[in-house]
């Protein structure tokens, strides 16, 4: 089954419970039949379910050692965030040597990327007035195309470090080393790996493919002792725009350099909170960025990491203390097409229906639904609340009796009406009982 | 048979409002925005009607001694009813005029009260008719128009 999105459900495991559906942000899972479907036009790839089910019933596809062995030039790209795996005491170029050793040919930091990327969004923000969203998250891109579209042109029109940097090593191996490579990103997100498959500004990905951080983790750890200290020396240590990997990291560099005012918000249910403010202007217009990402403490907060997130994000703190300030201008800048090719569309999904007259019908017959539902948020029936279980019936993806209120109150009626019918007599013995009393009386 | 609300408007919001409620704040505003997306109401009018209806509400919070926010909808315009129970607006051309507000420090301490609620209320509303008497109550009638839906 060639699914949209990389979350996907372990029938066998779904007990059925509704945990997932009340957490979805996007009211994206319904219950039915036992089990959760993901409706995929909903879908933003957050992960929020995989983190929420009990029974580790969601999970992710990334790709395995195994198939990137098939490809011709493998190269591997590392996200900041990564370096939040491992002690710093490790060195970032010993971690990279032992990457090499697992079958890849080249690696690289998209930290690198995301420091271009930085002077960039430096250069765009003096120049045009106005506050802008970051683009990094894809995951944060799907939320306003779904549900805020009319912030859409505030997101800075550029592209994510992520593929920025596998642009620029596509790009950068062919010409100067004539080598046709397939570019892999070490991944701590099914969005990351969506966004290959169903490209966000851009026609088609750089990517080739994207491996979990849970798949190749304990690989890495154990080529580390193998790494001798010339193999090592063959790469940079890391850059100073590793901080990316945290939340407050991307403006963390902004403010430092340019004093620039910035908001940063990490978690998608806050996220979603500061957009309904930015949506009602309800926040300063000094306000000049906003770096919004859909996993709590950032990347390194990321569900397919390996060590939790309160020890990533201190690893990578720990690291960043290390680090030299960085390049404020860097005249290989040249070598990135920054800006997105394509127009970031709403989505067009959440209307009653495209006739306003029809969509004014239904909204009537939802409040009246409504009306009816007991309003507990139950999600007894498989919706996430009253509201959108409500929707589903006009929309005719639910029946009322799905609802276990309207069932009980439906046999309860049922049991009611049973009773006065069984007090009542067959017509014949009723006759005969009158006829009895009637004499009876004569007498 | 269907109603045709191109002719007639149907209310679609009622919200009623207590004086300092801070923590209601939103909640209208957020409402409509929810309705107005379901109808198809295209994006540039939900941000309109969003930034509308919170300076409307945030105004019965902060000023007044509670009210209602409602709504009516028809298929070419919007229109928002903010109606509270007094003190009324003393000078309303003072009260239009950008940077005055008759908030107290409190408020503003909050980050209200920076005297743009109806200036803004006036730039993003396609109609804004105002009847205030100090003593009384005020009446705000907002008219959004809503743009045509593309046929296909």
């Amino acid at each position: 089954m060639a699914a949209k999105h990389s979350v996907l459900l372990k029938e066998d495991k779904c007990e059925g419970c509704t945990n997932c559906v009340k957490k979805c942000p996007t009211r994206a899972i319904r219950v039915h039949q036992g089990r959760a479907w993901i409706k995929e036009d909903l879908c933003i790839d957050c992960a929020e379910c995989i983190r929420t089910c009990e029974y580790h019933a969601k999970y992710t596809e990334t790709d395995k050692l195994g198939d990137i062995k098939n490809y011709n030039y493998p190269v591997l790209i590392i996200p900041p965030s990564f370096y939040g795996q491992f002690g710093s005491d490790i060195s970032a170029s010993k971690i990279k040597a032992a990457i090499l050793k697992l079958g890849f040919k080249r690696v690289y930091d998209v930290a690198e990327s995301a420091a271009a990327l930085s002077r960039k969004t430096l250069e765009f923000l003096e120049n045009n007035s106005g506050s802008f969203i970051s683009a990094s998250c894809p995951v944060i891109i799907r939320l306003i195309k779904l549900l805020y579209p009319d912030l859409i042109d505030m997101i800075i029109p550029f592209k994510s470090p992520v593929e920025l940097c596998a642009e620029k090593t596509e790009k950068m191996l062919e010409e100067k080393e004539n080598i046709k490579a397939d570019i892999f990103l070490l991944t701590p997100c099914p969005a990351k790996l969506t966004t290959i498959k169903y490209p966000l500004g851009q026609k088609k990905s750089f990517l080739s493919g994207a491996v979990g951080v849970e798949n190749i983790y304990q690989k890495i750890y154990d080529k580390l002792s193998e790494v001798t200290e010339e193999e090592a020396e063959q790469f940079s240590d890391f850059s100073p725009a590793t901080i990316w990997g945290q939340e407050g990291g991307e403006t963390d560099i902004l403010k430092r350099w340019r004093g620039i005012s910035s908001i940063n918000v990490s978690g998608i249910h806050q996220v979603k909170k500061i957009l309904d403010e930015i949506e009602r202007n309800n926040i300063s217009s000094d306000v000049k960025y906003f770096e919004l990402t859909s996993c709590i403490d950032g990347c390194v907060g990321g569900v397919l990491n390996v060590v939790n997130p309160f020890q990533a994000k201190f690893n990578l703190q720990k690291r960043m203390e290390q680090i030299s300030e960085m390049e404020k201008e860097d005249k290989n800048d040249f070598i990135y097409n920054f800006l997105i090719t394509e127009k970031i569309e709403a989505d067009d999904v959440g209307k009653l229906d495209s006739d306003f007259n029809k969509a004014m019908e239904k909204l009537e017959q939802m409040e009246k639904e409504i009306e009816l539902l007991p309003g507990l948020d139950c999600a007894a029936c498989g919706a996430p609340d009253c509201r959108t279980f409500a929707e589903d019936i006009v929309n005719g993806l639910a029946n009322r009796s799905d609802c276990i209120f309207m069932l009980r109150k439906n046999v309860g009626q049922l049991a009611d009406e049973l009773s006065e019918l069984a007090h009542e007599l067959p017509p014949v013995m009723s006759s005969k009982k009158e006829e009895n009393n009637e004499s009876k009386r004569s007498d | 048979m269907g109603a045709d609300y191109s002719l007639q408007k149907k209310e679609i919001l009622n919200v009623a409002i207590e004086r300092f409620d801070f923590q209601s704040g939103g909640e209208a505003s957020s409402q409509l925005k929810n309705l107005l997306r379901k109808l198809g109401v295209g994006s540039d009018t939900v941000r309109k009607t969003a930034i509308v209806t919170y300076e409307l509400e945030m105004n019965v919070i902060i000023h007044s001694f509670g009210g209602e926010i409602t709504a009516q909808i028809s298929e070419d315009e919007l229109v928002i009813y903010a109606n509270d129970k007094g003190p009324g607006i003393a000078d309303l051309e003072k009260a239009l005029t950008p940077g005055f507000s008759t908030a107290g420090s409190e408020i503003r301490e909050m980050g209200f009260g920076a005297g743009m609620g109806l200036v803004n209320v006036r730039r993003y509303a396609d109609n804004m008719d105002i009847r205030t008497a100090e003593g009384e109550g005020t009446n705000i009638k907002v008219t959004i128009n809503l743009e045509k839906p593309l046929s296909d």
